[in-house]
């Protein structure tokens, strides 16, 4: 124990400091690799397994800008720059592909995207816990079920000759129609089966946000005599607002993105008018027909369209959040 | 037991400099206490003791061995964290067990050290519980009980008690201080709250803005601050300070704070003009007149009591002063005080630029700016 | 939270039955379908050829059952589905979960760079074409080894799982260390009990993908003696009126092409439905762990 008592006072402000020698930078790195190495190990299979199938395949994107055959490789096939975006411009199947993508994407947006937040709002007003309890669990069930099923069910509910639907119409007086392959059929009864496949499990999301609401704001309003139909609009809906607004924002940021497995599964060539997708039409193009570099090149379009939508919804929903937060 | 012996070091986040080129000789078995506000860089300078933090420039040893580069497992050292860090999938055995497991120490081992840890902190009936069922005051135990099992060279405490209530903590206080005793570690121990620092360090470090102001015992803290920054931060209430002037008097030097005169210590040298710093402690003054003290007229703004004693908030030539009295009772004889009694050679004084004592060598302490 | 019905007017009541029934219907709505393709599966097969069948079965048999479980191909392909559901999940495990808990680890260098390698990949996809034209230069085709590994790893679990590894506080891992512990050490004993519901979450989320996994299998395998139950299902469903062996029983058998569809579909289903309601919690809180931070 020392004797006196040190009244010291540490050295000023220094200021100025030696900059950090290239020596001294190399010893903290050996320091930090022997130190650390564990969590690089860790990191390693997850980069190698990211680069050889999701970056990788970027690098074979230029068959896009290319004549590619299988024999001559990516490498070896020569250029032909914008030749396949010009082909596909002038295509009738591409343009009306991709017009395709963008209504379904709409009416997904006008009628898939609210049936969630109903859901979860009809959801808080259930009383019986019970009731409520086992519809929850009905309705997220179809989430859950394979597309490849789904379509199944569909496909033979409205079959012509043995679907219930046609049976139905039929009890209706009305003559049997072969749903599936008239084009005007094909948007409603896939958006239709989108909702039933996905509207329930959406709903989690949203009665999570329901549920963050301070209770003392709805005693409050009873106290103020409201009704819960008002404190549905006043009090509910305000307090969600945030969370539709980034659940929105996300959406169209996903425009490109239509579910095409459900869409082959469902569609036929005389739908195509309606149904085909870019996706679809990438993968008749590529995978069907073998012209891959034209395929491609749809693709890469589709890409790129999505890569401006994704990158400006995560700004605006960023800045959204943030502004909303205080 | 080990020493721990920092030498300039400096801790920087990129370009921001946080802990300025200190310096700490930490003897064997030593208690020491760094204390200082939020922010002042006492749990970096500990981290860094730790190994959690990287050392900028400067060198760490412990036990005489630079240390600056090895990792913390290496470093012998045990740390109790703020929030105990107590893994809740354990139970507190398995908890204070954790290290020696790691170190793949024989089973028979571990249960004696488990045990006896568990039965120097009073744990042994909790053992197999988990965290989540004991109170905070057995969380904190089970916190040290981890550290101690290993037998390190160095203790490090990092403000252990400030997640209890007031209570709790002065109980946990003089169970850290029994435990310090019986095992006799060199610990290092870090707190905002300067009633711990006093109570438990064999020496306090008061740091401040990422340097040292002072190291001394507590009681020369508090006795002999060497500035206006240790004297205000130690001592609760903290020492009056009010400025002031230096003037001659026929009796000697003075200061005057305003047209209130202020006797000086014999032993303090200084000249006329200087702006100062007066410094006298809440308990220093007195209701009644002593021998060797000066009177202080007082305008009394309120009075707190606190049941045996009671602060008096006054106003002296327009500055505000606190005085700790005894009530003896009755409070009703505080209320009509007009006038206190400051014995001068507790009177501290303090340059009123550079906030260093003024002491009897005459000058301060090295350093300027 | 009991509800106070004497804070609930005669209007509210109303509303609130109002709702109920609405959600009543959706939730028929929801179920009628499967309820449907049951009936389906059980009638005969002129009935329900013809259309007949609209809830309860009609000229009820098995016919339809027997049929599919006498295919070889069906068991076939679910063992593939077995396969690739147990072996993707474990390889999406074994890579995610180090993967992110070294991306939570402000220690790592270039963390940013990392994270956003990462990200990009979520923003950013090649497409069909390169990805096929990847892994048949890679060899991966037409093996299981390929669909296991080609699929493996998600970035959305992975930022899922590194956001909820960074929530938790570092003087865990500060102790663990001091106390002697390496990385894996402080991941395996440490970080990964208290992140039971998190890795709970990412498994449930990489069984469900696995099991309905249907395109890429589709595309990339060609032995039939490969493929999984969805694949199967889909050229069933898609094919069946087409094979001859398959129409020319087709007098003589009490069942059609519609109610073995059903039989197919419901024998795909029955595992789905009686596991489902075990797992329902998790996925519920794991919305929640996922949140809206994109």
């Amino acid at each position: 124990m020392s004797p006196d008592s040190d009244k010291q006072h540490g050295h000023a402000i220094v200021n100025v400091r030696p900059k950090r020698s290239l020596k001294h930078k190399m010893i903290w790195l050996a320091d930090h690799i022997r130190n650390e190495w564990q969590i690089y190990l860790m990191l390693l299979p997850t980069i190698i397994w990211m680069i050889v199938f999701l970056y990788k395949p970027m690098y074979g994107l230029q068959i896009a800008f290319k004549d590619y055959s299988i024999f001559r490789g990516v490498a070896a096939s020569p250029w032909v720059g914008w030749e396949h975006f010009q082909n596909l411009f002038d295509n009738d199947q591409f343009i009306r592909a991709f017009w395709n993508t963008i209504k379904i994407s709409a009416l997904n947006l006008l009628f898939g995207f609210p049936a969630p937040i109903l859901l979860a709002l009809m959801f808080n007003e259930v009383l019986h816990a019970t009731y409520k309890r086992t519809a929850q669990t009905i309705v997220y069930l179809p989430h859950f079920i394979s597309t490849v099923i789904i379509a199944g069910i569909v496909t033979t509910a409205f079959s012509p000759t043995a679907g219930v639907v046609n049976t139905v119409l039929g009890w209706l007086g009305m003559e049997p129609i072969y749903f599936l392959t008239k084009p005007e059929w094909f948007r409603p009864i896939f958006v239709g089966t989108g909702i039933w496949q996905e509207a329930g499990f959406g709903s989690i999301v949203f009665l999570a946000a329901i549920a963050g609401v301070n209770p003392s704001l709805y005693e409050s309003a009873v106290v103020d005599g409201a009704s819960r139909w008002q404190m549905m609009w006043k009090i509910t809906i305000p307090s969600i607002m945030t969370t539709i607004i980034i659940m929105f924002i996300i959406r169209i940021g996903n425009i490109m993105e239509v579910s095409f497995e459900l869409i082959i599964l469902l569609y036929q060539p005389s739908t195509w008018s309606t149904a085909d997708v870019v996706n679809t039409f990438v993968y008749r193009q590529g995978l069907e027909s073998g012209q891959y570099d034209l395929a491609a090149a749809a693709g890469l379009f589709n890409a790129a369209v999505a890569f401006v939508l994704v990158m400006s919804a995560n700004t605006l929903s960023r800045r959204y959040s943030r502004t909303s937060l205080w | 037991m080990s020493n721990v012996i920092l030498k300039n070091i400096v801790k920087s986040y990129g370009d921001m400099e946080v802990v300025h080129s200190i310096d700490l000789e930490i003897a064997p078995q030593e208690f020491v206490v760094l204390v200082g506000p939020s922010g002042c860089g006492k749990s970096t300078t500990l981290r860094m003791i730790a190994g959690l933090e990287e050392i900028t420039s400067g060198e760490l040893s412990i036990d005489d061995r630079v240390v600056n580069r090895v990792a913390p497992k290496d470093r012998d050292v045990a740390m109790v964290f703020q929030n105990y860090a107590l893994y809740p999938h354990l139970s507190v055995a398995e908890n204070i067990a954790f290290g020696l497991r790691i170190r793949k120490e024989s089973k028979e081992h571990i249960t004696k050290s488990v045990e006896e840890v568990g039965a120097i902190l009073g744990l042994t009936p909790y053992l197999q519980r988990r965290p989540a069922d004991l109170s905070g005051g057995q969380r904190q135990r089970v916190a040290m009980g981890r550290a101690i099992v290993r037998r390190p060279k160095v203790f490090l405490f990092d403000e252990p008690l400030s997640n209890l209530d007031a209570k709790l903590r002065t109980q946990m206080r003089a169970e850290i201080k029994r435990l310090h005793k019986r095992l006799g570690a060199t610990s290092v121990y870090v707190t905002h709250d300067q009633v711990e620092a006093m109570t438990l360090a064999d020496r306090i470090v008061v740091m401040n803005a990422g340097i040292i102001e002072q190291i001394g015992t507590p009681m020369d803290l508090f006795m002999n601050p060497a500035n206006t920054f240790v004297a205000g931060f130690i001592g609760s209430p903290p020492m009056n300070q009010l400025p002031g002037e230096i003037h001659r008097h026929s009796s000697g030097m003075q200061v005057m704070v305003k047209e209130v005169a202020f006797d000086l210590p014999d032993s303090i040298v200084v000249e006329e003009g200087r702006e100062v710093v007066v410094g006298i402690r809440p308990e220093h003054l007195s209701l009644e007149a002593r021998e060797g003290s000066f009177a202080i007229p007082i305008t009394l703004d309120l009075v707190e009591t606190l049941g045996s004693e009671a602060l008096l908030h006054a106003t002296v030539a327009g500055e505000h002063m606190i005085i700790k009295a005894e009530t003896h009772g009755d409070i009703d004889h505080l209320q009509r005080v007009t006038q206190v009694y400051a014995p001068a050679r507790l009177i501290k004084l303090f340059d009123a630029h550079s906030g260093l004592a003024i002491t009897g060598s005459g000058d301060e302490e090295q350093s300027q700016s | 939270m009991a509800i106070n019905m004497n804070l609930y007017s005669r209007g509210d009541k109303f509303f609130a039955i109002v709702t109920s029934i609405l959600i009543g219907m959706f939730t028929i709505a929801t179920l009628y379908p499967f309820i449907y393709i049951a009936a389906v599966s059980f009638s005969g097969g002129f009935a329900a050829a013809a259309g007949k069948v609209v809830l309860t079965p009609v000229d009820s048999t098995l016919a339809a059952y027997k049929y599919v479980l006498t295919q070889p191909k069906f068991w076939n392909s679910y063992l593939n589905t077995f396969i690739y559901t147990i072996g993707g999940t474990i390889m999406s495990l074994l890579i995610i979960i180090p993967g992110a808990y070294a991306l939570s680890r402000p220690q790592l260098v270039g963390r940013r760079f990392w994270n956003l390698f990462v990200a990009f990949t979520l923003w950013f996809n090649a497409g069909l074409i390169p990805f096929f034209i990847n892994m048949r230069d890679l060899n991966l085709l037409d093996s299981y080894f390929g669909i296991i590994i080609g699929f493996a790893v998600n970035a959305f679990n992975l930022i899922l799982l590194r956001n909820f590894f960074e929530a938790i506080p570092r003087s865990f891992e500060e102790a663990a260390r001091m106390d002697g512990a390496n990385d894996f050490q402080v991941l395996w004993k440490v970080y990964l009990p208290l992140s039971k519901p998190a890795i709970a979450t990412i498994t449930l989320f990489c069984i469900v993908a696995r099991w309905n996994g249907f395109f890429w299998a589709m595309v990339l395998l060609q032995s039939e003696d490969k493929i999984p139950l969805q694949v199967f299902l889909r050229h069933t469903i898609a094919f069946l009126s087409d094979d001859q062996e398959f129409t020319a029983t087709l007098s003589t058998q009490p069942y059609s092409v519609e109610s073995v569809t059903g039989a197919i579909i419901m024998c795909s289903i029955i595992p789905v439905l009686i596991v489902y309601p075990f797992v329902q919690k998790y996925f519920e809180k794991g919305i929640l762990l996922g949140g809206v931070k994109e």
